[in-house]
């Protein structure tokens, strides 16, 4: 009997050594590990977080991050999937559109408390950024540490331009007018391309409000103005462009196949993003043949640009190692760290003490968001269903609208009774 | 006590799981809105049948997609069967070739296949280079086209496993039976229609089943190579499941269109088996 026991004993703590084994906490030679999730993984980002990391751990010896990357298409499902059954991470970037969705979850601890009480951080963000984050949950809380914020952008091939002898467009009427000249089908060269596929809606508003220049999504009464007939002119115009100035393969285009189109297969004169793209473009075309233009004014003057997520790191309410996991946070949006990321990802620090970069985009997306004139559409991350509205339900619609099978104002309406009834909702639950 | 394991097994993986699933399709549960959740009933259910049209149109589809798959599946499968079963130089050759799809995983095959579509590398930019396309044409982008492009990046994929099946039942068919068939004057389609299709009857009935169910729950490759586009027309019973789960994060709706999908299958094995009469002596 005593044979059996023993063995089983050890077993059983093999076993449960093991298992400890899988916890965050269970660091290597005396140190703290830590699990950092970048939910924007891929070939250009990868890189920029691992040395931000390689940086933190010179600088914290006892912590040991360990990086998990994931592509941006998975994320949100790996982020829902690990608070519902466990195993979330200690630290994840987190973006201002899928805030709301995780702090209904309280997966995520505030940051104010810690950022009041480091002097290197203090009074050191952008106040419009910051308060973009907490616009965003309905306690006003601060749920993430924003390192950055983005813009919408036009990349255009400058040699195309030239060539035609062309400016970048200023106004809507000569962004289609320049994308007419610019294509010539039977060249295999396309004026523009559309996002037809996976995140396509976000770029269609800002197509539809940039034109229309209306500057609320929603009014007074809290009624949707997606289907403003002006917006409803705005997007018939646009969708107006498919197979006409734009490859029919863009009915299924999402970010991967539009940006093969322009960087790799080089059949496009005018490609819509935003900044975060930069580092593709400049690795695949090189800077003499690419360059970008913001958001064009409507024809009656008024520059619209829709409010771009902000983006930083969230720290997990479940994480065992808060202490390790906010000096993480804290770190990637300290001034040196921030301009590193901002820099090499193309995109705007949040941090203020970072001197600015030079770049030409970004230079450029200032001065549209510094000026004045400019309004800012604020893009409704608040709601937690806006998410699965735009994703899920609008874009096969968007396709339909695309293929003709479809009005524009019929879909415009539809989206905007989503919209105003998950406005109402909202209210009412948060008052 | 001895068939405890196997009662303990059957618990974990096939009672759990399906009863926590039967569970969760009674309940809203969503974790993108927290407050809705609770015991819903019915109510699943009731929606998927009477109010909402995609679940109609994606079954719609998952129906015509299994049909097709499956009748051509067999099809060439059964073709490439009979010709790799003749003996000839170069058949062991000609059996890898033809098995090798077989070996390919569902993702991989996608990869391959959404390159062959690509209006810029794939075949289609070869073909307007000739001038018999145009530039940026896109056969997973066009709704009149995009059925058949999937069903022949699955073709490629399928036929093998039919072929497989067939060879080996092919290869237990008795010799005198043929030779004595040819003795008798018999043309090669009346043995064919007369010894070989009876002797692959049971064969051809688990086989077609069992495709029958995986090419249903397939969403590997309609997922990877259309996302079940444009605008839903590639969108099968099991990727609108994965869509309401995965994006939507709507499990309780989610389960009750697999309870659905679940009883749909069990239904059909069913039927198809009491009406095909499998195992039955002809």
């Amino acid at each position: 009997m005593r044979r059996r026991v023993v063995p089983a004993a050890f077993l059983a703590v093999a076993a449960l050594a093991a298992l400890a084994g899988c916890g965050s906490d269970a660091g290597s030679g005396g140190k703290t590990e830590i699990t950092f999730w970048d939910t924007n993984a891929g070939p250009s980002r990868t890189p920029i977080w691992q040395h931000a990391i390689a940086e933190f751990e010179r600088a914290n010896p006892t912590i040991k991050v360990k990086y998990v990357g994931i592509p941006i298409a998975q994320a949100p499902q790996k982020l829902d999937t690990a608070i519902a059954g466990g195993g979330v991470p200690d630290v994840a970037d987190v973006s201002t559109s899928g805030l709301a969705n995780l702090v209904a979850q309280k997966a995520l601890d505030p940051v104010d408390d810690r950022i009041s009480k480091n002097p290197a951080l203090t009074g050191k963000f952008n106040e419009a950024l910051l308060t973009t984050v907490r616009n965003v949950v309905p306690d006003g809380k601060t749920y993430i540490v924003p390192l950055s914020t983005n813009a919408g952008a036009f990349w255009y091939r400058k040699d195309w331009f030239k060539e035609a002898g062309l400016e970048p467009p200023k106004t809507w009427s000569e962004f289609f007018t320049v994308v007419d000249k610019l294509t010539k089908p039977s060249e295999n060269r396309f004026g523009f391309t559309i996002r037809g596929g996976a995140g396509s809606i976000a770029q269609m508003l800002e197509v539809v409000y940039g034109q229309s220049g209306i500057t609320e999504f929603f009014d007074a009464a809290g009624k949707a103005t997606i289907n403003d007939p002006r917006n409803v002119t705005a997007l018939e115009k646009y969708a107006g462009l498919y197979k006409k100035n734009t490859p029919e393969a863009d009915l299924q285009n999402d970010y991967v196949k539009m940006v093969a189109q322009f960087d790799t297969a080089g059949s496009i004169a005018v490609m819509q993003h935003n900044l975060g793209s930069y580092q593709d473009h400049i690795k695949a075309l090189g800077p003499d043949k690419v360059a970008s233009f913001s958001v064009p004014k409507s024809d009656s003057g008024t520059q619209a640009v829709l409010s771009n997520p902000v983006g930083g790191v969230g720290v997990f309410s479940a994480g065992e190692n808060k202490e390790a996991a906010f000096k993480l946070a804290e770190f990637f949006a300290s001034k040196d760290i921030d301009g590193y990321i901002a820099d090499k990802t193309g995109v705007i620090p949040a941090n203020t003490d970072v001197q600015g970069t030079q770049a030409a985009h970004i230079v450029e997306a200032q001065r549209v968001l510094n000026d004045p004139a400019t309004k800012v559409v604020q893009m409704p991350y608040h709601l937690p269903e806006f998410n699965e509205i735009t994703k899920t339900w609008a874009e096969p619609l968007f396709q339909k609208v695309l293929l003709g099978e479809l009005t524009a104002k019929d879909f415009l309406d539809q989206l905007a009774a989503k919209l105003t009834e998950a406005q109402a909702g909202y209210k009412e639950r948060h008052g | 006590m001895l068939i405890a394991p196997s009662l303990i097994a059957m618990l974990g993986f096939l009672v759990y799981p399906m009863g926590s699933v039967i569970y969760y399709s009674l309940q809203h549960y969503n974790v993108a809105k927290p407050w809705d959740n609770g015991f819903a009933g019915l109510e699943n259910f009731r929606t998927l049948l009477f109010e909402d049209p995609l679940f109609w149109q994606s079954l719609g589809f998952s129906v015509r997609w299994v049909v097709v798959e499956v009748v051509l599946q067999l099809l060439l499968g059964l073709a490439l069967a009979l010709i790799v079963n003749e003996s000839f130089v170069g058949r062991a050759l000609s059996r890898a070739l033809v098995f090798s799809p077989w070996a390919v995983s569902g993702v991989l095959t996608t990869a391959i296949w959404v390159l062959l579509y690509n209006p810029f590398t794939g075949m289609s930019r070869y073909l307007a280079d000739m001038g018999l396309m145009e530039y940026g044409a896109a056969p997973l982008a066009n709704p009149d086209t995009v059925f058949w492009a999937a069903v022949l990046a699955e073709l490629w994929r399928g036929v093998p496993f039919f072929a497989i099946l067939l060879l080996a039942d092919l290869q237990s068919v008795s010799k005198d039976l043929y030779e004595a068939a040819a003795v008798d004057g018999a043309s090669r389609m009346r043995r064919f229609l007369h010894i070989t299709l009876p002797h692959l009857r049971d064969a051809i009935i688990l086989s077609t089943l069992l495709r029958s169910v995986w090419e249903f729950n397939n969403v590997d490759l309609l997922y990877t190579l259309t996302g079940g586009g444009p605008a839903h027309q590639t969108t099968t019973l099991p990727l609108y499941v994965a869509q309401q789960a995965a994006q939507s994060h709507n499990f309780g709706y989610a389960t009750a269109l697999t309870t659905v999908a679940f009883l749909i299958l069990t239904f059909f094995s069913i039927v198809y088996l009491r009406l095909s009469k499998f195992g039955a002596k002809s």
